[in-house]
C-alpha cells in the first residue's frame, strides 16, 4: 500500500476499501483519495501538468483514473502525479472547465483545459445536491458569477434579467433601495405570492452579496422544484457563494465606480411657456405666470454616483478551505436624497475534521442604510408648475406657504427637504452551520442548519419649521422590527454502482420557524431639528406593534437512476405542511417524475461529426405554493386599536374564515431537448404546460356580506409556453473569439375554470380574471378618440339589438359605459407575448466587448400617471404632458383628434378609467455594453499581481419603445405605471486584480 | 475519537430535529378568532365598541360628509380638486365614485358587525345586554336612513315608491346577502323606524353623546317621521327628546365655542361620532377642508394646516351676515390680510374665502372634530317645521321655537319674528322655519336633504367650480328636486360584484 495511514481510522476502513472500490459510484464524493491499484495491469506512474487556456496553473485539478478510485489533484503549480494502469483512461475535470479524457499514457506532459460555457458546466448545484449537467432530466438554466459581473447592481434579480429564457424580472423603479420582482413561466398565481423560492448554500432563505456569487442555477420545471414542495410553485432560484481552494491564498479586488442619470425616455413635461399657451386655451391664466420658468424634474433629478468596492481573500490547505470577503456599496439614486449604502462581510469556512466528516460553516452579515425623500419627490416632479420658483434670490428654497404659489398643493417640497429626512437601517445575519458525514461509501449524512436574524430600523421626521411638520409641531415616526429564523435540513444520500447501474436515493427532514415582531411609534411637539422621541410632546397616534409567527415542515424521498449514463430517471414524493393553512388542510403532498435519454451516447451518435450532445429529456410532478398571509384561513376580529372606539378597546370584524383554504396546487410537465453541434452551437429548448388549481385568490366581496374580501382557492390557470436558449461560438480563433447567446421565452396564459361558475373572479376591475382569457388581460370601457364635430370625447357602448345580436355605438357619456355591460375585453394583457436577451462577446487579445440587449414583447401598460397630465383640462392645477407627435388636440370643428378640445374642469371625464391609457409597453432595451482589458500576465508579474481586468462599462444607454412615460418597465402582472421612479443610465469603469 | 464524533453528531441531530419538530399552528397577536368574540356580555361590549369603531372610519365619516354637505347651497368648492369630491360639489357624479363606493361599503359593514350582535343578544336578556342591542340597533337604523337619502330619492316624492337600498337585516343566509336587492325607499323607512322604536325601548342607560341612549334614537326618529312627512309623530318624539331633561342649548360664548371642547361634556350634542387626540385626521380631516390657520385660530394662506379649499358660500355668508351679532357668524373665519378678504383666484370670477371651523379645534387641535349627527337646536327646527306645515293653529308654536334659537344666537328685538312679520316680509311660516334651519345647521350636512323633501330646488348663484364649463361668468346652477342627479349612482364596484344592484338613471 502506499498510502501512510496517519489516523487509526484509517487503518480500520483500509481492509474494506478494496470491496467499497467494486461498487463505487461517480457522484458522491466528498473528496479525493490518492492512488490505489485496482486490476492486475501494469501501474506506471504518470506526472504531468495542467494549465489553463492562457497558459496559467490550475490548482485543484482532478484527475481520476476512468471506472476507479484512484485520484490525484494538481498542486498550485499545476502538477500533478498519479499511479495508474498504462492502459487506462485519465478523466480531468475541473469546475468551469470542460472536462477532458486523456489515455493515461499520453498524459505525461502540459495538458491544456478549456474554459466551458455556461450551461455545460461540469457540476450544477440543483435541489439538495449536486449533478452533471449533462444528467439532469429538468428545465434549469445556469447563469455563472462571471455573468453576473455585466451590469452594475446590488440586487441580483436585476443582474439575472434578460439571461435566463423564461426568467423575467421587472423592476418598477429606478430606487436603490428597492428591488424587483421575477417571475418564472408567467404568472400561475393571483393572490399568492408569485416570486420564486431563493436557496442560498443549500437552504431556503439566505442572503448574500451578488460579488460573493459562484453561480446562480434557476429550476424551472416541476420536477426541479417539486424537492421543495409546498414554496416551490413559482421556480427556484439557488445561488452558491464562493467557496476557498487548497492551495495558495487569493486575493482579489473588484472595484467600480459611476455615474447614474434618470432616462427620460419619450417623455417630457411642459415648460412655463408651453403651459401658459396651453392654458390660454381654455382659461384666462394670470400673466405674472410668465415671470417663472422652473423644470421641476431637474429640481427633483439628480446625476448622482455609484461604487462597489470588494476585497476577498480565499485558499485553504487540502482539510480547510476559506472563503472571506468585504463589500462596500453605495448607490445614490438619481432622486434628490434618495440612496442606499450597504457593506456585506462574508466567511466561508469548511473543513474536513477526518476522512469522513466534514463540517461548514457560512456566515454572512450585511449592514444597509437607506435614505428616502422625506417628501416623496416623485409626485412633486411630475405634477409641479413651471410657474412657482424653486428658490429665492439668494439660491435658497422658497417657502410657498407664503407667496402666491400656483401650484395645487401649494407646498415647496425642496424648502421642506431642508429640515425633515427619511432614513432606514437594517443588519441582516445569517449563520449556516453544517456537517457531513460519510457513514460508509455509500451511504452520507448532512445537516445544513441556519439561523437567520434581521433587525429594520426606521425613521421620518417632519420638522416643525417645514410644512408638514407645522401644523403638529413636528412629527417624528420611529419603527423597529426584528425577525428571527430558524431552518434544519438533513439529509440522507444512498450512492450506488453496479456495473453500469447508477442508484441513488434521497431522504430529507426538513422544518423552519420564522417569528417577527414590530413596534412604532408616532410622536409630535418637538422643538426644531431634535428627531428624538424623549423630546416630544405629544402623541400622534399610539404606539403599534405586534408579532407574527409561521411554520413548515416537509419530508421527502428521492430516488435517481440512470442506466450507462445514456438513459436516466427519477422520481420523488414530498409531503410539506404549513401552519399558514386550515386546520383541515395544512399538509399537502406532492411527487415529480423525469426521465432523459443522452442520445449522443448511443453507439450511432457517439462518433458523430455534427452532434457531439443530445438530450432528451422530459418531467412530469406536482408542486405547491403557500405565499398567503400567515393567518389567511381565520375568521378574525381585529383587536387594534383601529377597532377601538372613545377611549374604549374594540373588537370589530376583520376577516371572513375559510376553515377548507389549502395549498395552491400545480401540476408541471415538461419537454426538452439539448443539442450541441460541433462544439460550437449549443441549443436547449424546452417546452412546457404548468396548470395550477385550487388558486389562491383574495377575493372581493359585496360589501353586505360584511367583509371586504375572504381567501378562498377560486379556480385554475394555465400557462403554455416554449422556451429557447441558443449559444454560438461564430469565431474560435486563437486570439480571436466571438460568442453570442440569445435565449427567447413565450408563454401563454388561460384561466380555465373559476369555482361556481363565475365569469370573473374580481369583476369591475381593470383585470377582472375572467374565464378563457389571459389572467392578467385587461378590461375596461374602450375609448374611441375624439368626435371631430365637437371635440368630444368618446367611448364605445355596447348595445343588444332585437335579436339580442351585439353591437357597438359611440357615445361621450362616460357613465353609461362604466358597466359591466360595455366594459370590454380588448385582447390586450399585461403579460408579455415573449421576452428575451441577447448578448454579444468578441474577445480579441486581451480585450472584451460585450453587449447585453434585453427585449420584452406584447405586454400592455396602463399608465396611470397620464389622469395627472394629460386630463384635457380637468386639473389645471398640475402640469401638462407635451403630446408626442404621434398626438393632437381638437381645436375646431372638423379636426380629427387623439384629444379632445381641452376645457376648464374638465371635457365630460375624458380622464377616467378607460382603455385611451392603456399603452403598448413593449421595449428593447440595450441593458450593458462592456469594454475589458485583461493586462497581460508578463507586465503584472513585476507586482507580484496574478491578473488585472479593467473595464468600462454602461448600463442601460437605449432603449426602444412606443410607451409615452419615462420608463416602460412596470411589474409585469399589475401592469400599472404610476409615479415611476425612472431607471438610471449608468457609466461606471472598474478593476479586477487578483493577487 | 468514535465517541466524541458520535457526541458531535448527536449534538447537531438534535439541534436539527428540534428545529424540525415545532409548533405547528399560531395565532395572530392583534386579532382574535371569530368564534370567541361575543361569548360573554362583556365581549359583547367589546364588539359593540368595534361596531362604532368601523362607524368613525374615515372611509365612512369623510366620504359620507361629502355626499352630504357638498350638493348644498352654503358652500363654495374655490378650485377643482382631484379628487372625487368635486363630482359631489358640481353633481356630475361618476357612477365609479371613490367616495360613494367607500361610503355604501363601510355603511353596510357597520350594519353586518351590528347584526352579528343583534342575533347573539335574546330580547329578554338582562339591562346591560339590552343596552347592547339596542346600540346596535340603532346603529343599524343610522346607517340605513343615512344610505337611503344618499342613494335613493326623498320619501316625500310618490310616497317612498322609489328604489331605496338593500336592507340588510340580520339572519339572511350567505347566498341572500351576496344576490340582496334594492328594497324601496319607503321599505327602508319602515325598516329603519322599526329599528329605532325597538332600539329606544330597550335603551335604558345614560350614556355620554358619542354613544346610542333611548334619547338617541328618538331624536333620530324625530328626524325620519319629519322626512317622512309624518308631522305629528316628528313633534311627538322631538318633545320626548327636549323634555327629557337630558339637553340644553349652549348659551352665549359657550355655544360659540361649540365645537372645542371634548364632546362628551357638551350638553347640547345628543350624538356625535367621537375622534380622540390621536386620532387626528390631519390633511384628510373634515376641518382640513375648511380651515388653513394656526393653532390660535387665526387664519392664514392655504396649505399650513389644511387645503382650505372650500368655504361659505357668498349667499350664506352675505344672509347670516344680515344680523352682525349672530353668534353663529363665530363659526366663519373670513381670511382677511390687512382687513382685505382673500379670494381665491383660481377661477373667473374670484371665491372669496370664507373659512368654516365648524370642523376644527376640538380640545386644541388644529384639525380635530367629532362630527355631530344630532343636537338638541335641531329638535326645535324639527318640532317647527312640523308646526309650520300643520297649518295656521300652530304657526305661532313654530315660531317660538324657531325665535328660541334666534335668541340663543344673540338676536333681539327685531331680528325676531312674528306672525305679522311674517306676514309683511311675503314668506310663509315655513319659508321661516327653513331659513333658521340653514342658518343654524349650515356645515351638518342637511341643507340639501332639507330643500330636495319641501320640493324646493338648490339654487346657486355665487362663484365656485359649480359655474365651470358653462357659459362663461356664469355662476349660476340650478339643481330641481326632480332631477336626476339629486342622487347619487349605486356604486359600480358593488353592482359589479352584485348585478341584482340596479342603477339610478
Amino acid at each position: 500500500m502506499r498510502m501512510k495511514a496517519k489516523l487509526q481510522t484509517w487503518k480500520f476502513f483500509l481492509f474494506l476499501l478494496p470491496a467499497f472500490l467494486l461498487l463505487s459510484s461517480t457522484g458522491s464524493r466528498l473528496y479525493a483519495e490518492p492512488g490505489e491499484r485496482t486490476d492486475n495491469s501494469v501501474n506506471k506512474i504518470i506526472k504531468g501538468k495542467i494549465l489553463d487556456e492562457d497558459g496559467n496553473p490550475l490548482r485543484g485539478v482532478t484527475v481520476r483514473v476512468k471506472n476507479a478510485a484512484t485520484t490525484a489533484i494538481t498542486n498550485e503549480a499545476g502538477d500533478f502525479t498519479i499511479d495508474a494502469p498504462d492502459k487506462a483512461i485519465l478523466e480531468i475535470s475541473y469546475v468551469g472547465f470542460e472536462s477532458m479524457e486523456i489515455p493515461a499514457a499520453q498524459a505525461n506532459r502540459t495538458i491544456r483545459l478549456k474554459k466551458s460555457s455556461g450551461d455545460l458546466q461540469d457540476v450544477v448545484v440543483i435541489g439538495y445536491g449536486t449533478k452533471k449537467a449533462k444528467y439532469l432530466s429538468s428545465a434549469a438554466s445556469v447563469v455563472s458569477g462571471e455573468q453576473l459581473r455585466d451590469v452594475t447592481s446590488n440586487n441580483v434579480s436585476s443582474l439575472l434579467q434578460g439571461k435566463v429564457a423564461g426568467l423575467v424580472v421587472s423592476t418598477a423603479s429606478g430606487d436603490p433601495t428597492s428591488g424587483s420582482n421575477m417571475l418564472i413561466r408567467g404568472a400561475g398565481t393571483i393572490s399568492a405570492g408569485s416570486a420564486p423560492l431563493i436557496v442560498v448554500d443549500g437552504n431556503i432563505g439566505g442572503s448574500y452579496n451578488p460579488t460573493d456569487v459562484e453561480s446562480i442555477t434557476v429550476l424551472k420545471d416541476a420536477a426541479a422544484t417539486g424537492l421543495y414542495g409546498s414554496r416551490a410553485g413559482n421556480g427556484v432560484v439557488i445561488i452558491t457563494t464562493k467557496s476557498g481552494k487548497a492551495g495558495k491564498t487569493k486575493i482579489n479586488l473588484q472595484s467600480s465606480v459611476g455615474f447614474n442619470k434618470a432616462s427620460t425616455g419619450n417623455f417630457n413635461l411642459m415648460s412655463g411657456p408651453q403651459l401658459f399657451d396651453y392654458l390660454s386655451i381654455f382659461s384666462t391664466p394670470d400673466p405674472a405666470m410668465k415671470n417663472t420658468n422652473t423644470n421641476w424634474w431637474d429640481e427633483t433629478f439628480r446625476t448622482s454616483m455609484t461604487q462597489s468596492h470588494t476585497l476577498s481573500a480565499s485558499g485553504g490547505s487540502e482539510k480547510t478551505q476559506f472563503y472571506i470577503s468585504g463589500n462596500y456599496y453605495k448607490e445614490e439614486g438619481t432622486l434628490i436624497a434618495n440612496d442606499k449604502t450597504g457593506y456585506n462581510f462574508r466567511t466561508n469556512l469548511s473543513h474536513k475534521i477526518n476522512s469522513k466528516l466534514k463540517v461548514s460553516t457560512l456566515i454572512n452579515a450585511i449592514y444597509t442604510k437607506d435614505n428616502y425623500n422625506p417628501e416623496g419627490g416623485l409626485y412633486q416632479a411630475y405634477t409641479y408648475l413651471p410657474f412657482d420658483a424653486a428658490h429665492d434670490a439668494d439660491g435658497l428654497p422658497i417657502d410657498s406657504r407664503y407667496v402666491n404659489w400656483y401650484g395645487r398643493d401649494k407646498s415647496n417640497f425642496l424648502y421642506s427637504m431642508q429640515y425633515d429626512f427619511s432614513e432606514a437601517n437594517s443588519l441582516r445575519l445569517n449563520g449556516d452551520l453544517n456537517l457531513e458525514y460519510q457513514i460508509t461509501k455509500d451511504l452520507s449524512f448532512g445537516t445544513y442548519n441556519r439561523v437567520n436574524f434581521f433587525n429594520y430600523r426606521s425613521r421620518s421626521f417632519y420638522d416643525k419649521r417645514s410644512q408638514g411638520g407645522a401644523t403638529n409641531g413636528g412629527e417624528l415616526y420611529n419603527s423597529s422590527s426584528q425577525t428571527r429564523e430558524m431552518i434544519s435540513s438533513n439529509r440522507l444520500r444512498y450512492d450506488k454502482k453496479i456495473g453500469v447501474h447508477n442508484l441513488s436515493a434521497l431522504a430529507v427532514l426538513e422544518g423552519n420557524q420564522s417569528f417577527y415582531e414590530v413596534l412604532s411609534t408616532a410622536v409630535k411637539g418637538l422643538p426644531p431639528g431634535r428627531p428624538f422621541a424623549s423630546t416630544a410632546t405629544g402623541e400622534l397616534t399610539l404606539p403599534q406593534g405586534g408579532v407574527n409567527e409561521y411554520s413548515f415542515q416537509k419530508y421527502l424521498g428521492q430516488v435517481d437512476y440512470n442506466y450507462d449514463n445514456k438513459y436516466f430517471a427519477v422520481a420523488s414524493l414530498v409531503r410539506d405542511r404549513s401552519s399558514r393553512f386550515g386546520n383541515n388542510n395544512s399538509g399537502a403532498t406532492f411527487y415529480q417524475l423525469g426521465a432523459s435519454w443522452i442520445a449522443s451516447n448511443e453507439d450511432f451518435l457517439k462518433n458523430n461529426n455534427l452532434i457531439d450532445f443530445l438530450k432528451f429529456r422530459a418531467s412530469y410532478g406536482t408542486t405547491g405554493n403557500a405565499e398567503i398571509g400567515d393567518y389567511a384561513a381565520l375568521g378574525l376580529y381585529s383587536l387594534s386599536t383601529s377597532s377601538s372606539y372613545a377611549g374604549l378597546p374594540g373588537a370589530a370584524p376583520l376577516q371572513k374564515a375559510n376553515p377548507n383554504l389549502t395549498w395552491e396546487k400545480q401540476k408541471g410537465i415538461n419537454f426538452g431537448i439539448e443539442v450541441n453541434f460541433k462544439k460550437r452551437i449549443n441549443l436547449i429548448v424546452d417546452m412546457y404546460q404548468r396548470t395550477s388549481d385550487d388558486l389562491l385568490y383574495r377575493k372581493p366581496l359585496p360589501a353586505t356580506t360584511g367583509y371586504l374580501f375572504v381567501y378562498e382557492n377560486v379556480g385554475s390557470v394555465r400557462n403554455r409556453g416554449l422556451e429557447f436558449n441558443l449559444v454560438t461560438k461564430n469565431v474560435q480563433q486563437k486570439n480571436l473569439s466571438w460568442e453570442t447567446s440569445l435565449n427567447m421565452a413565450f408563454n401563454r396564459n388561460k384561466v380555465i375554470s373559476l369555482n361556481d361558475g363565475q365569469k370573473f373572479s374580481s369583476p369591475g376591475a381593470r383585470q377582472p380574471i375572467g374565464v378563457g382569457h389571459d389572467i392578467d388581460e385587461w378590461n375596461m370601457p374602450v375609448w374611441v378618440g375624439v368626435d371631430p364635430t365637437n371635440g368630444d370625447p368618446l367611448w364605445e357602448k355596447v348595445l343588444f339589438d332585437a335579436d339580442g345580436k351585439k353591437y357597438i355605438t359611440y357615445t361621450n357619456d362616460y357613465n353609461s359605459v362604466a358597466n359591466e355591460t360595455s366594459r370590454q375585453y380588448l385582447g390586450k394583457s399585461a403579460a408579455p407575448k415573449f421576452t428575451g436577451g441577447i448578448t454579444n462577446e468578441v474577445n480579441y487579445k486581451g480585450f472584451t466587448l460585450s453587449a447585453f440587449v434585453n427585449f420584452v414583447y406584447g405586454n400592455y401598460v396602463f399608465n396611470d400617471t397620464r389622469f395627472y397630465y394629460d386630463n384635457d383640462g380637468n386639473y389645471d392645477s398640475y402640469n401638462s404632458m407635451v403630446l408626442p407627435s404621434k398626438w393632437t388636440r381638437w381645436e375646431k370643428p372638423g379636426d380629427i383628434a387623439t384629444h379632445p378640445r381641452p376645457l376648464a374642469g374638465g371635457n365630460r371625464l375624458s380622464m377616467s378609467s378607460s382603455s385611451r391609457y392603456l399603452e403598448d409597453g413593449s421595449y428593447i432595451r440595450l441593458r450593458n455594453v462592456t469594454l475589458g482589458y485583461n493586462v497581460p500576465s508578463t507586465f503584472l508579474q513585476r507586482y507580484k499581481i496574478s491578473s488585472a481586468r479593467i473595464f468600462v462599462s454602461g448600463d442601460n444607454l437605449w432603449t426602444g419603445t412606443n410607451f409615452t412615460g419615462p420608463d416602460p418597465e412596470v411589474v409585469l402582472s399589475a401592469g400599472e405605471s404610476s409615479f415611476k421612479y425612472p431607471i438610471s443610465k449608468k457609466i461606471m469603469v472598474g478593476l479586477n486584480l487578483s493577487f | 475519537m468514535k465517541k466524541y464524533f458520535n457526541k458531535v453528531i448527536l449534538a447537531v441531530l438534535f439541534l436539527s430535529l428540534s428545529i424540525v419538530g415545532c409548533k405547528k399552528n399560531f395565532e395572530p397577536s392583534t386579532a382574535i378568532d371569530e368564534n370567541s368574540a361575543l361569548t360573554n356580555p362583556a365581549d359583547i361590549e367589546t364588539a359593540t365598541i368595534g361596531t362604532y369603531a368601523l362607524l368613525r372610519s374615515a372611509a365612512y365619516v369623510r366620504s359620507n360628509h361629502f355626499l352630504m354637505e357638498y350638493p348644498s347651497d352654503e358652500v363654495a368648492q374655490g378650485q377643482n380638486s382631484s379628487d372625487d369630491l368635486s363630482r359631489a360639489y358640481r353633481y356630475n357624479h361618476v357612477t365609479t365614485s371613490g367616495h360613494a363606493n367607500n361610503f355604501w361599503v363601510q355603511s353596510y359593514l357597520v350594519v353586518s358587525a351590528a347584526n352579528k350582535i343583534i342575533a347573539s343578544i335574546p330580547d329578554n336578556s338582562t339591562a346591560d345586554l339590552r343596552q347592547l342591542k339596542g346600540e346596535n340597533l340603532y346603529l343599524r337604523a343610522m346607517m340605513h336612513f343615512n344610505l337611503v337619502r344618499a342613494f335613493g330619492r326623498p320619501y316625500t316624492q310618490n310616497n317612498g315608491d322609489n328604489p331605496g337600498v338593500p336592507i340588510l337585516r340580520d339572519g339572511l343566509t350567505e347566498e341572500e346577502k351576496l344576490t340582496i336587492s334594492r328594497s324601496k325607499v319607503s321599505e327602508v323607512y319602515d325598516f329603519v323606524i322599526n329599528d329605532l322604536l325597538k332600539a329606544s325601548e330597550m335603551m335604558n342607560d345614560l350614556k355620554a353623546n358619542p354613544f346610542a341612549s333611548k334619547q338617541v334614537a328618538n331624536a333620530l326618529l324625530a328626524r325620519v317621521y319629519l322626512f317622512m312627512g309624518n308631522n305629528p309623530k316628528a313633534i311627538e318624539y322631538a318633545d320626548l327628546v327636549i323634555n327629557s331633561g337630558r339637553y340644553s342649548l349652549l348659551q352665549g360664548a359657550e355655544f360659540n365655542n361649540y365645537f372645542r371642547g371634548a364632546p362628551e361634556a357638551n350638553l347640547e350634542t345628543i350624538f356625535c361620532i367621537r375622534h380622540v387626540k390621536t386620532e387626528d385626521q390631519d390633511f384628510s380631516a373634515i376641518g382640513s377642508m375648511y380651515f388653513s390657520g394656526d393653532a390660535n385660530g387665526n387664519p392664514a394662506g392655504q396649505a399650513q394646516s389644511g387645503w382650505g379649499e372650500i368655504y361659505a358660500s357668498q349667499k350664506y355668508y352675505n344672509f347670516l351676515s344680515a344680523n352682525p351679532t349672530d353668534r353663529r357668524l363665530s363659526f366663519i373665519t373670513p381670511y382677511r390680510v390687512g382687513g382685505v378678504l382673500q379670494m381665491n383666484t383660481r377661477l373667473t370670477p374670484n371665491t372669496p374665502m370664507y373659512y368654516v371651523n365648524k370642523y376644527n379645534f376640538q380640545e386644541g387641535i388644529i384639525n380635530l372634530s367629532s362630527p355631530v349627527y344630532i343636537r338638541l337646536a335641531e329638535m326645535y327646527l324639527i318640532r317647527a317645521e312640523a308646526n309650520a306645515k300643520l297649518g295656521a293653529a300652530t304657526a305661532q308654536a313654530a315660531l317660538n321655537d324657531v325665535n328660541l334659537l334666534r335668541q340663543r344666537a344673540g338676536l333681539s328685538g327685531a331680528a325676531l319674528h312674528t306672525l305679522a312679520s311674517v306676514a309683511t316680509s311675503g314668506k310663509t311660516i315655513l319659508d321661516v322655519v327653513m331659513e333658521e334651519r340653514w342658518l343654524e345647521l349650515a356645515f351638518e350636512g342637511h341643507r340639501a336633504y332639507d330643500l330636495f323633501r319641501n320640493g324646493r330646488p338648490m339654487v346657486r348663484n355665487y362663484p365656485g367650480t359649480h359655474c365651470l364649463n358653462t357659459n362663461p361668468n356664469n355662476i349660476n346652477q340650478t339643481v330641481n328636486p326632480g332631477d336626476n342627479r339629486v342622487v347619487f349612482y349605486i356604486p359600480e364596484q358593488e353592482r359589479a360584484k352584485n348585478p341584482n344592484l340596479t342603477q339610478n338613471p
